[in-house]
């Protein structure tokens, strides 16, 4: 069911990508933003990821965790927001397109 | 009279310099309105019985401006007769009892526009993608709005 559990032994989504043998399975290149707490404990604001086209939003963060394990901590208390609409992690879908901004949302506080 | 040559606008704007309550009322000033509501977001000096030495904030500028326009948005479907918005947020550092953010709203008759601020920032604490850190003495912490639906995660 994982898109690209099977082969995650073999790679990371960093490194390369699965072979193109399909819609899913093709990786995009997407930029991922890193804010306020999420920053800090990344250690930089932004980078650019291989991840398959098709994924779930919790999948999306436990590839991020695993580039990034102090991000752990907060897994509780953020949201994404993919193409600037804010998404849960959970099990919804993302279709993503090469060069689509992901971004790390901590708890906000403005204003 | 021709009403249409002064067609609602939103101003918004982050920035890092000091924000003026006169700039921000001067742009919603509407010789159609009889009404410009304000409101500003200034910084304490304490927290929890802790000293507050400044605030910085930070954001995610383009989705920030994107979420702001939709609350404009918002404000003008819920109260049709508000003529201009404007929603100066500003970034860096905020030293104590200087705004942090300032919202006015002009309308012909008072009513829309005091409504309509008050919605203004409370959206904007809900959904506006800005975060907030508090420099104390020794330490500092990273802010989380009530209004925020996925802080204090019991989920």
């Amino acid at each position: 069911r994982l898109p690209s559990g099977r082969r995650r032994h073999r790679e990371s989504a960093a490194e390369g990508c699965p072979p193109a043998d399909g819609g899913s399975m093709r990786c995009q290149q997407v930029s991922v933003l890193y804010f306020a707490r999420s920053a800090e404990l990344a250690g930089l604001r932004c980078e650019t990821l291989s991840v398959p086209r098709q994924i779930t939003s919790l999948q999306l963060w436990e590839e991020i965790v695993r580039l990034h394990p102090r991000l752990a901590v907060i897994r509780d208390q953020v949201v994404f927001a993919v193409r600037q609409e804010y998404v849960l992690l959970g099990d919804q879908l993302l279709v993503l397109q090469p060069g689509d901004e992901v971004a790390i949302i901590p708890p906000i506080s403005g204003g | 009279m021709d009403e249409s040559k002064d067609v609602p606008k939103d101003f918004i704007k982050l920035k890092s310099e000091k924000l003026s309550v006169d700039e921000v009322s001067e742009l919603v000033i509407s010789p159609y309105c009889g009404a410009v509501s304000l409101f500003i977001g200034t910084t304490r000096n304490n927290f929890e019985g802790k000293k507050v030495i400044h605030l910085e904030y930070e954001a995610y500028t383009s989705m920030a401006e994107t979420e702001i326009k939709k609350i404009c948005r918002d404000v003008r479907q819920k109260w049709p007769s508000v003529k201009h918005i404007a929603v100066h947020h500003r970034l860096g550092v905020v030293p104590i009892t200087e705004a942090s953010v300032i919202i006015a709203v002009s309308s012909p008759h008072r009513t829309e526009s005091l409504e309509a601020v008050m919605y203004c920032i409370n959206t904007l604490k809900a959904s506006v993608p800005i975060w907030k850190k508090e420099i104390y003495e020794d330490e500092y912490s990273w802010k989380e709005n009530k209004e925020c639906f996925w802080a204090n995660s019991e989920k």
